[in-house]
């Protein structure tokens, strides 16, 4: 990082408005970039507060990496949301805090219950996932439900049929408990010693998730269709793509991430919680604010999966270090507060920088649903 | 709705009846309809639910989601939306509550604290969302976090305890109603009247359809887009906080961290069961107060057969794809005729 501001600040002495420009142009509108730039800000005041000793625990990379525990399933449903969101027709998930909780649920039925082997297991929860999720596309991209409203039903329902399954209870035993191990720390092997533990989930769950994800979304023509018909829904039918095929399979995909979250939530409590996903405020909430964080327009057609997984990064490690300074209830409270914060600040911040950019100040609001043909 | 449509009805002539809906539109006649079935079945399978002492609590609770809908409508009418009523109710309840305990202050007082709260939390959200030019659920995304930690802030400790009963005036008990009818309820259905008269024949009422139709052909026809759309947010914060007052008021003398949550969705539920379109332009609060009866009848009902609770909401949900199914059904064919 470093290494790239450095020239750029010579730059800004000779040619200001160049800096300018980028700051403004570039910087500024490459989400990415403005991510990881606060991502340092936070660990260089961090390693100052640490160093003056303000901090109630050390703020060290064992323990940055052990916070990477809660990364994988928010990292995970926010790019859930990112193929949705971008999906366009005010495309949004509420739903997969609640399909967390059911698949969730069933695997721990098909795994600790029913005794399947874990292979199993865990490829009939996802495709369960992804069955929800085809609930959700099929009412949405074949019946026209706006996104919002099906999948506010599709929350309660899941929801509550994961609460009625369950009896409200949770789900245990020795097979999950052994499970567990899935979650955990581990030390990376041939390269492991000197580097700090990391939770095995982002190996195992994390990683070949976004692969694929970066894989598809950049170089397959599934991906270009998927940004297509984002971008403009009638156009892109026109130009031959089945938009409803094309926006379904969005809705299937994050169902399958959704499942793939379920059994790694099951693995990180030790148990199935029916109420994994929807206690609290639940698990979409964040997930779609990391998502906008990330740099997903809500209107479609614009997400990349760096920016979602540096958006995930900025808050877990944002979170970590608020606990850190803050500490006790107080400091969860502040999580709230940063989090709030950091969502509006970007997204008043991009907005404003690419109105700069367009030259006007009168540009219309985009709202989901007011493109042509969209009503 | 569907992507066939790509010219929607350009070429239609406006007549006045679809500038001036009639009082009852199809929608809502379809859910009076399916709200007498269930009373009546529910009356039948369980004979203590058609009674006053089954009634009476239903409509209490019933009360503050309907009249938070009101405000929901306008925002959704206006094509935004406003998922930080939870956290405003939570903000308004604690700080009201807190000040009950520590001042013993009158009721009206009480009142007046609370919705200013309300209004003062809807201002902020309005003008982010006017002048911010992002997208309201983004916005109220935001706000919703800072709202929830000022509350967590105000409740200091984790619950508010012995808190007077100084607004049994909304409460369940005899207090709380005259005649048989709640007082909560009551105000609920005043302001679905006030708001429907608004919304029917009030310039600044129609402008919100426009707003919602088109924005910049609003903005284009001389309407101020972003004065009312500040004005539409801060109505839901006061009806926000008035409905914090009933939450008080129906609760113990202990208030919890948890008081509000999940209200947001329940309100947007109703909302959109009533016949408002979620795209914006359409809506009416009669058949809000309609959703918003219809999802506590659903919850409490499912209760009173001594069923699961939580399948309450299976059935919620189911409500509200036949709700909007239903409607989308009827656009299509209005469209085509």
């Amino acid at each position: 990082m470093t290494a790239v501001t450095t020239p750029t600040t010579a730059d800004q002495r000779r040619e200001p408005s160049r800096f300018r420009d980028w700051i403004t142009g570039g910087a500024l509108k490459d989400r990415a970039v403005l991510l990881l730039a606060l991502i340092v800000v936070l660990l260089v005041a961090m390693a100052i507060l640490d160093g003056v000793g303000l901090t109630s625990g050390r703020f060290n990379s064992d323990y940055l990496a052990s916070t990477l525990i809660a990364y994988v399933p928010l990292a995970l449903l926010a790019l859930a949301e990112l193929f949705v969101i971008t999906s366009g027709r005010g495309g949004i998930d509420l739903s997969v805090g609640s399909m967390v909780s059911l698949t969730g649920i069933v695997f721990a039925m098909l795994y600790q219950q029913a005794g399947l082997p874990l292979a199993v297991a865990v490829v009939s929860a996802v495709a369960f996932g992804a069955l929800l999720g085809a609930v959700n596309g099929f009412l949405t991209a074949y019946l026209g439900y706006p996104a919002l409203i099906t999948t506010l039903a599709t929350f309660y329902a899941y929801r509550s049929i994961a609460l009625v399954v369950s009896e409200q209870r949770p789900i245990s035993g020795p097979e999950i408990s052994e499970f567990y191990s899935a979650a955990k720390a581990i030390e990376l092997p041939v390269i492991g010693g000197g580097l700090p533990l990391v939770p095995l989930g982002v190996f195992t769950f994390l990683l070949p998730v976004a692969i694929v994800a970066w894989f598809v979304l950049n170089r397959t023509t599934y991906g270009r269709k998927l940004y297509a018909i984002g971008t403009n829904d009638t156009a892109a039918q026109w130009a031959g793509i089945d938009t409803r095929r094309t926006r379904m399979m969005a809705y299937v995909t994050a169902g399958a991430i959704a499942g793939l979250v379920g059994v790694y939530t099951v693995a990180q409590f030790a148990s199935a919680r029916p109420d994994a996903g929807t206690s609290g405020s639940g698990m979409a909430l964040p997930a779609i604010t990391i998502a906008v964080l990330g740099g997903v327009a809500i209107t479609g057609g614009i997400g990349r999966l760096s920016g979602i997984l540096l958006a995930a990064l900025l808050i877990v490690w944002l979170n970590a270090s608020i606990l850190l300074v803050v500490p006790g209830n107080e400091g969860a409270q502040a999580q709230l507060l940063a989090l709030g914060v950091v969502l509006l600040g970007a997204s008043l911040l991009s907005n404003a920088t690419i109105r700069r950019r367009q030259g006007g100040l009168a540009k219309p609001l985009s709202v989901p649903g007011t493109a042509p043909g969209a009503k | 709705m569907s992507t066939d449509t790509v010219a929607p009805a350009v070429a239609k002539p406006l007549s006045l009846r679809r500038i001036l809906p009639p009082i009852v539109t199809g929608q809502e006649i379809v859910l009076l309809g399916v709200l007498v079935i269930l009373w009546v079945l529910l009356g039948i399978f369980t004979p203590a639910f058609l009674t006053p002492a089954s009634i009476g609590p239903l409509l209490v609770q019933v009360a503050p989601i309907a009249l938070i809908g009101v405000g929901m409508t306008f925002v959704i009418i206006t094509a935004g939306i406003d998922v930080s009523v939870a956290a405003m109710i939570m903000v308004s309840a604690v700080t009201t509550a807190r000040m009950l305990v520590a001042f013993d202050i009158p009721a009206i007082a009480a009142v007046l604290v609370a919705i200013v709260i309300g209004a003062a939390l809807g201002a902020i959200n309005g003008f982010l969302i006017a002048y911010g030019r992002v997208h309201p659920i983004i916005i109220t995304f935001g706000t919703a976090n800072l709202f929830q930690w000022l509350g967590l802030r105000v409740f200091d400790s984790s619950t508010v305890n012995g808190i007077p009963s100084t607004l049994e005036f909304f409460g369940r008990g005899g207090a709380g109603s005259t005649l048989g009818v709640p007082h909560s309820f009551a105000i609920a259905v005043i302001a679905v009247a006030a708001a429907w008269w608004f919304l029917r024949y009030a310039k600044a009422g129609r402008n919100l359809y426009a707003i919602g139709g088109n924005q910049n052909a609003a903005r284009l026809a001389g309407i101020k887009v972003q004065p009312r759309l500040v004005w539409v947010y801060v109505v839901t914060g006061a009806l926000a906080g008035l409905a914090a007052c009933m939450v008080i008021a129906t609760g113990t003398a202990t208030l919890d961290q948890s008081v509000g949550s999940g209200k947001e969705l329940q309100v947007i539920a109703a909302v959109v069961i009533g016949g408002t379109s979620i795209l914006g332009g359409r809506g009416s609060v009669v058949g809000t107060l309609l959703g918003a009866i219809l999802v506590q009848t659903v919850v409490s009902g499912v209760t009173q057969l001594g069923w699961p609770t939580q399948l309450g909401f299976l059935f919620v949900g189911i409500f509200i794809l036949v709700a909007v199914g239903t409607d989308l059904i009827r656009e299509r064919t209005r469209r085509r005729a």
